[in-house]
């Protein structure tokens, strides 16, 4: 872990402390005390007029507002439930993976809150695949929590009952959409459904359900603890606090580094993760996740947070700053990133399973250097007919990365015209 | 509540998703140009294939007419550049990977891909990138044969077995542009209506064994038919070429069968060019054998035989065993004819097999409750009277009374004096007949059939018998002309036998053959035509 060294970060401060992912630990930093706070003192109207004053944005990649969401389920005793979603499967993300392995119980106590606030009796922490470490994990501080009486029957004397279940998916991206998630939860195929209904109306199992990221829940507790006021001196006015952002790609000091949301991204690429090395130069940067379109280096003074973001083309998704030198082939990421999404289109809608795979099959064959001027319109078109147009945003996630690369590196596609081969040598490997 | 689309109001009922309103009224296909693949009217919304994408005022996005809910007041447009270019746009992405081979394929011409891809899509194709190679000429069943690569992934194909069949033999396996319907291991598409996944198949991807390659459909007349197999009555679409039923599908009636029919049912056709079809009258000669005649001489000879014996003792001796295949017509006719000679024994055995909450019922025949209205018993005492004896004389339509919930075998009839038998096929009546008169298949008469919710539903002639064949209602008449009854003059014209039926039973008053309509209507209640017939399917 490298932190910002002057901005607090409440998020990660104790994430290089082994104990911290022990209940003890936890609790030795102030851990569970927010949590009792709401279960105890706050009525759950009362918990959601605090989350949705903070303005605490999803941090899954959409952004939408957290209280405002949390507002959407019924204020009844019927039964409910809530979902983490930890599926985190973003390339170019990894922030869920330090959060769930190094600070379980932050997790759990922002799901205790958002299960009080929302009146639900149970919640799945849907746990990526691959992410077996994080999902042990999560399951030891579930054991570790019940035990202690923080989750179960009246949960410190409230009165409140709360049981979390750990789900461990099969490694599909698509459940990371929130009803892609609920169909594999209840053992389906993962494949979202349309809406409405939404969740909040009828979700896992037909109930209503509410499903926030990992990272969304870990600053719920902050919240409760220091309030609003606090919470809103970070970040901007419209996207408040902090966020993790995580940095790949050719730089010197890849990781996470939590930081206000709002920080411009050339302080993140060259400042926190050290820039590209010597001899090379910034080509490209994409801001949160392959889904979200690129920044070329000229474009690098922008503020991280979607109102910014936005007037660039491009939004904030997970924060995963992916970032690429000189040496790149933009038709290379095309094509890297086209066969990600053909790969992973869950096949329902005709615009989005036919259209990844035209898109990557097209790029691909522009970078062996068979492509042709007109195939350049078409690769545009096809996206934009992926926009918008299907029961999910995994189409519009298809399509913005190459609408992204066309609109700023249209010239190294050109450059493939007619080549015999990619002019970029010295690019990563296909 | 009241929607106005592309500036037509149409009144639609709450709740209603555009689609769904749009076809209650019956304006889907017909007035209203909303191109789809996945939505079917008796199958889940599914929202996949995103091709009925419209206009509605205050939407910023296209919205998907499938399932989006009608609102008061609700304005919608099928016909703006935004609708034709999302059109354009699916249609295109659908053709990327599809093989495109309608020369060989058996849907052409009744192919929704082709039919939209006409209207709403472009001539030219932009992709050269290499189509996806799959499977073709899949046994997935007994009856249906899988193309992969003509598939369009609509899914209506598994809805329809998980949501009707409840027997969910089919699946998406797969993600992305590698997702394929598939069965499972072991499991092939084997259900009693498995080929309706044939009909639901917007394209060439399912195909029945029965008629995968036998013409062209644009070579088919379309004559509506009824299905003779159970008391259901599924309606039919007769597909006629060279003088023959080549195929039958199901027409909609959601009266009846919504949009579907059983495998034995669609089959049932082959009944009528099978081998074993009686081919001419007949007529047990002084060596015991049966010789071919003409009709006017089976019917002479039957009537001299009824005639000599009523003569000596009396019509009680005489029985009139009808059949639940004839129409309501034929046993009208019969009915009369009986009463005009006095004969008092009389029935309709009906054969009881197994109903299975879908389609098929118990009683094995179209037209039971027709029988039943008329008067006939039909619970099978009439073999019972056959077998105690006192009976010399019968006339037997079809040989449904040989099954064994009646008389199981010959036995009983081989003691008679004379009997007379009006069928279709070949059967072991015929070694007991003293005369044989070949009838009509259902296919191949005009009349009505009462099915057992009481609608009663209309038969046509779809084409000529391939040999001499007559009505049962006709050859009766005949019969009753030639022993002098009253009433019948040996003309038989089968409108107005149904007008006469409908004037003489209160229960068919207002229903013959002119006013029934192709949905049918119900004897509970003459006014209930209101169901979509032949609609969107």
């Amino acid at each position: 872990m490298r932190n910002a060294p002057f901005v607090t970060n409440y998020l990660s401060e104790h994430l290089a402390d082994d104990a911290y992912a022990k209940l003890a630990g936890y609790q030795r930093a102030g851990g569970y005390a927010a949590a009792r706070r709401a279960v105890c003192e706050l009525s759950p109207d009362e918990v959601i007029e605090q989350i949705e004053g903070s303005g605490l944005k999803g941090r899954g990649g959409a952004g939408f507002s957290a209280g405002r969401k949390w507002a959407f389920m019924p204020r009844d005793e019927s039964p409910a439930l809530l979902v983490c979603n930890a599926d985190e499967s973003e390339p170019g993300s990894f922030k869920d993976r330090l959060l769930l392995e190094r600070a379980p119980h932050m997790i759990l106590e922002g799901i205790l809150i958002a299960a009080w606030a929302t009146r639900a009796q149970k919640t799945f922490v849907y746990v990526r695949g691959e992410y077996a470490t994080a999902a042990v994990a999560v399951e030891r501080a579930v054991a570790e929590a019940s035990k202690d009486g923080l989750l179960g029957d009246d949960i410190m004397g409230s009165g409140f009952h709360h049981e979390v279940v750990v789900v461990r998916g099969a490694g599909a991206y698509i459940c990371g959409e929130e009803t892609g998630l609920l169909e594999s939860l209840e053992g389906k195929k993962g494949q979202p459904r349309k809406k409405p209904p939404y969740p909040s109306e009828y979700g896992a199992f037909g109930l209503p359900t509410t499903v926030n990221n990992v990272e969304t829940f870990a600053h719920v507790p902050h919240i409760i603890a220091n309030g609003v006021p606090w919470f809103r001196s970070f970040g901007t006015e419209d996207s408040p606090g902090t966020t993790l952002f995580g940095v790949s790609g050719q730089v010197l000091r890849p990781g996470l580094f939590e930081l206000p949301l709002g920080t411009r991204l050339d302080e993140i690429v060259f400042e926190y993760a050290g820039g590209v090395p010597d001899g090379r130069k910034v080509k490209g940067v994409i801001p949160g996740g392959v889904s979200m379109p690129i920044l070329p280096a000229g474009q690098l003074d922008v503020r991280m947070a979607d109102e910014f973001l936005r007037e660039r083309h491009t939004r904030l998704g997970t924060g995963g700053v992916i970032v690429m030198d000189d040496t790149t082939c933009m038709v290379r990421v095309a094509s890297v990133i086209s066969y990600f999404f053909r790969d992973e289109s869950c096949g329902q809608c005709t615009q989005c399973r036919e259209g990844t795979g035209w898109i990557n099959k097209l790029v691909d064959r522009i970078e062996r250097g068979a492509g042709e001027e007109r195939d350049l319109e078409i690769l545009l078109d096809i996206a934009g007919k992926l926009e918008g147009q299907t029961i999910c945003a995994f189409s519009d996630a298809a399509a913005w990365p190459i609408q992204g690369l066309m609109r700023h590196f249209r010239s190294d596609f050109e450059a493939h015209l007619g080549a015999e081969k990619c002019p970029f040598p010295a690019s990563f490997e296909l | 509540m009241w929607i106005t689309i592309d500036d037509r109001e149409i009144e639609v009922h709450e709740g209603r998703m555009l689609l769904q309103a749009l076809d209650d009224a019956g304006l889907l296909g017909n007035d209203v140009d909303i191109p789809h693949f996945c939505w079917h009217p008796k199958l889940a919304i599914d929202g996949s294939c995103r091709l009925c994408q419209v206009e509605v005022e205050g939407e910023s996005k296209l919205q998907i007419a499938c399932d989006t809910k009608v609102v008061d007041g609700m304005v919608v447009r099928t016909d703006t550049d935004r609708v034709r270019n999302a059109r354009a746009g699916v249609m295109e992405l659908l053709l990327v990977n599809h093989p495109l081979d309608c020369p060989i394929c058996d849907q052409a011409g009744e192919c929704k891909l082709q039919d939209f891809a006409f209207d709403h899509g472009s001539p030219v194709s932009r992709s050269r990138e290499p189509r996806r190679a799959l499977a073709k000429n899949v046994a997935i069943g007994p009856e249906v044969v899988f193309d992969q690569e003509r598939c369009i992934l609509c899914r209506r194909c598994v809805r329809f077995c998980d949501e009707v069949t409840g027997t969910s033999e089919l699946g998406i396996f797969g993600r992305g542009d590698a997702s394929v319907v598939d069965t499972f291991p072991g499991r092939p598409l084997d259900n009693a209506y498995s080929m309706n996944v044939a009909d639901l198949c917007p394209v060439g991807a399912l195909t029945t064994r029965d008629f995968r390659f036998k013409l062209r459909v644009w070579d088919l007349d379309d004559v509506d038919g009824i299905c003779t197999g159970c008391a259901r009555g599924c309606n039919l679409h007769l597909g006629v070429a060279k003088g023959a039923v080549q195929r039958a599908v199901p027409r909609r009636n959601d009266a009846v069968n919504d949009t579907w029919i059983c495998d034995e049912g669609r089959l049932s056709y082959h009944a009528i060019g099978a081998p074993d079809r009686l081919k001419e009258p007949q007529l047990r000669g002084t060596d015991g054998r049966l010789a071919p005649t003409d009709l006017a001489t089976a019917v002479e000879v039957a009537a001299a035989r009824i005639r000599r014996l009523v003569d000596a003792k009396g019509a009680g001796v005489f029985a009139g065993i009808a059949s639940a295949h004839a129409t309501n017509e034929d046993l009208f006719t019969f009915w009369k004819f009986l009463d005009a000679l006095g004969a008092e024994t009389r029935g309709v055995p009906v054969i009881r097999g197994q109903a299975d909450g879908i389609l098929i019922e118990a009683e094995k025949a179209a037209n039971a409750s027709g029988a039943r209205e008329l008067g006939f018993d039909v619970t099978g005492a009439i073999a019972d009277r056959v077998r105690s004896g006192g009976v010399d004389a019968a006339i037997v339509f079809g040989h449904d009374i040989l099954d064994a919930q009646f008389l199981g075998g010959t036995d009983a009839l081989a003691t008679l004096d004379t009997l007379i038998v009006l069928d279709l096929h070949q059967s072991e009546l015929h070694h007991v007949a003293d005369v044989v008169i070949p009838t009509l298949h259902a296919a191949e008469k005009d009349g009505t059939l009462t099915n057992s919710a009481g609608r009663v539903q209309r038969v046509r002639r779809a084409h000529e018998p391939a040999w001499p064949a007559w009505s049962e209602g006709s050859v009766i008449s005949l019969l009753g002309a030639a022993l002098g009854l009253a009433g019948f003059d040996g003309s038989w014209d089968v409108a107005a036998v149904s007008a006469e039926l409908a004037r003489s039973q209160p229960r068919f008053a207002g229903i013959d053959l002119a006013s029934v309509g192709r949905g049918g209507r119900n004897i509970a209640n003459a006014e209930d035509v209101t169901a979509p017939v032949d609609g969107e399917a």
